[in-house]
């Protein structure tokens, strides 16, 4: 057993894991972020994505003691509260949505791509999306919420 | 009639939960005192059994190990009760089941698979479906390979073919696959006074219900099926995985019991796309009329039935694909193998014949030097053709429509990308 502390969603945690505990099982089965999925346990679907200080990894890809003093993005701290983050408002509106189960890998792989490059071309969105599976062969309308998304958060911050 | 939905964008009702991540798939329940179920799978194709779980029993933590012994009633399939909940005396494919280890955590519950003896008598295994259909080649079951022949018989096959000036002939293979639904099975049974409650993702919750009650021989009311989110499925979660699993763990131990596949368990456990072998003879005469058509359709259904019946059905059907042709002769068969079983996949046997059908066209097409869009749309299906099943079609058709579209947006040049 070891104590680590790591921040998830903003909130600071200090929690017990055994050495051998991938990030997902931390984040699922012991703190019940269930919003990260587990598709295939090897690397290949992007189902488990996360934001770790900025960059996507697959959580089932990184062991839980390598989080420790890592900032942390699940689904879960996507948008505040009651309302959604424009990605999620145009994954909704542009049914980018089926059996749900890449959702929350895609909007956090487009989270961290919209948050470097505001304004992605298709092909980078495509490329931003790679590491990502969606097997109900969704990907055209993903492509189309997430360019909705960019241009959403251009008008957000034009308004600020 | 005012329609409120049709024609507007709606936004779909599962949608918010799943773009939040709120969205339940049963591998995001917890109980409360539940334990975790692992399966032993078979890694023969076709062997005699012995299982002995004395050792593995011994570890700390295993709760009790399932085998064909708990079971009341050990058999289950959607069409023929082919299936055995656990193999008794022998498995017919790799990945059959053969026991179920519950236990207070996965690592213990894995560990314990491992300290499970079996003794495998390897027995002569067929793969290749045309060997099987063969009086002499290896029985998967206990009767003849071949489970099922459809024929199909439009005019006079010979004198059609008498009339052609052209005929090709070819055969053609379609491979296995794989669903690979992006959400692994998973599963969490539980009880509730004295009924059992399963949440699985299922495509199929009613007979899934119905096949539980028959396995643990009790009335259908004393078992709830609970269908949460489902991660895709496309026919691959139409034939029964863990269910029954869990549901004897659980009236048997009386705690909650979970499972989840991994991604390669995933991949033995649930049906594939048949696999076909489709030999095809089909002629035409110099005006590029069809004139005849022959086809042999075989379906590897692997060890078990699961719809091979309706699929073999549906592609005889399907076999002269969108073509108005006089003389038709097509026999579809579903044979056994020791191969994977293969079920419902998207389109359900209507997606192979194209491979066959449309290349047919198209060789056809070069020996009558004909355009093979002229071809085809000499061909193909119009209001008021008969098909071989010998239906009228009066209702909307509107293939030709499609070609003359299709080759429109061909001429374009079109650059990769979306």
């Amino acid at each position: 057993m070891k104590k680590i502390a790591l921040n998830i969603n903003g909130e600071e945690y200090v929690v017990d894991i055994n050495e051998d505990m991938r990030l997902i099982d931390l984040l699922r089965d012991k703190l019940h972020f269930t919003g990260t999925k587990e598709g295939c346990g090897e690397g290949e679907c992007g189902a488990c994505t996360v934001i770790m200080d900025g960059e996507t990894v697959n959580s089932c890809m990184v062991l839980a003691f390598q989080a420790e003093g890592r900032e942390i993005i699940t689904i879960e701290g996507v948008g505040n509260g009651e309302a959604l983050h424009p990605i999620q408002k145009a994954f909704l509106e542009e049914g980018a949505v089926q059996c749900g189960f890449c959702i929350p890998g895609m909007v956090l792989s487009a989270k961290a791509l919209l948050d470097k490059k505001p304004a992605p071309t298709r092909n980078e969105i495509r490329e931003g999306i790679s590491g990502n599976l969606c097997r109900c062969t969704g990907y055209n309308k993903i492509v189309d919420a997430i360019d909705k998304a960019s241009k959403y958060l251009k008008e957000e911050g034009e308004t600020k | 009639m005012k329609l409120e939905t049709v024609g507007k964008n709606i936004i779909r009702v599962d949608g918010l939960a799943k773009v939040t991540g709120k969205a339940t798939y049963p591998q995001d329940l917890y109980m409360d005192n539940m334990l975790y179920g692992k399966t032993l799978r078979s890694t023969k194709p076709h062997a005699n059994i012995k299982v002995d779980t004395k050792k593995a029993e011994k570890i700390p933590g295993v709760i009790k190990i399932l085998t064909y012994r708990d079971v009341p009633y050990n058999h289950h399939g959607v069409l023929f009760k082919d299936h055995e909940v656990f193999c008794a005396k022998k498995v017919r494919s790799i990945g059959d089941p053969i026991a179920f280890v519950v236990a207070t955590c996965e690592k213990t519950a894995t560990k314990a698979l491992e300290e499970i003896e079996v003794e495998y008598e390897e027995l002569e295994a067929v793969f290749d479906p045309i060997k099987a259909m063969d009086e002499k080649a290896p029985k998967v079951h206990d009767k003849s390979n071949i489970i099922y022949k459809y024929q199909l018989r439009r005019g006079d096959i010979e004198e059609g073919f008498k009339q052609c000036d052209v005929i090709v002939e070819e055969e053609y293979k379609t491979s296995m696959v794989d669903h690979a639904f992006l959400q692994p099975e998973a599963g969490i049974a539980y009880l509730e006074n004295d009924t059992v409650v399963v949440c699985v993702s299922t495509q199929y919750p009613h007979f899934d219900q119905l096949e539980i009650a028959e396995a643990l021989k009790i009335p259908l009311d004393k078992v709830k099926v609970i269908n949460p989110a489902v991660g895709g499925a496309f026919g691959g979660r139409e034939d029964i995985t863990m269910q029954i699993h869990l549901a004897l763990a659980t009236r048997l131990i009386g705690r909650p019991v979970k499972a989840i596949y991994t991604r390669q368990e995933s991949f033995v456990a649930h049906s594939k796309r048949h696999p076909m072998i489709m030999r095809y003879k089909t002629g035409a005469n110099r005006a590029g009329r069809l004139i005849a058509m022959e086809a042999t359709i075989v379906g590897d259904t692997g060890a078990y039935a699961s719809w091979a019946i309706n699929i073999l059905r549906k592609s005889g059907v399907h076999a002269t694909g969108p073509y108005e042709i006089p003389n038709v002769k097509v026999d579809s068969y579903a044979v056994y193998t020791n191969n994977p079983f293969a079920g419902a996949m998207r389109g359900f046997g209507a997606t192979q014949v194209p491979i066959a059908h449309e290349q047919q066209m198209d060789i056809l097409a070069e020996r009558l030097n004909i355009d093979p869009i002229r071809f085809r749309l000499e061909n193909c299906f119009k209001k008021g053709s008969t098909t071989a099943t010998g239906q009228i079609l009066e209702e909307s058709i509107p293939l030709e429509r499609t070609i003359k579209e299709v080759e429109k947006q061909m001429k374009k040049s079109v650059v990769g990308g979306v």
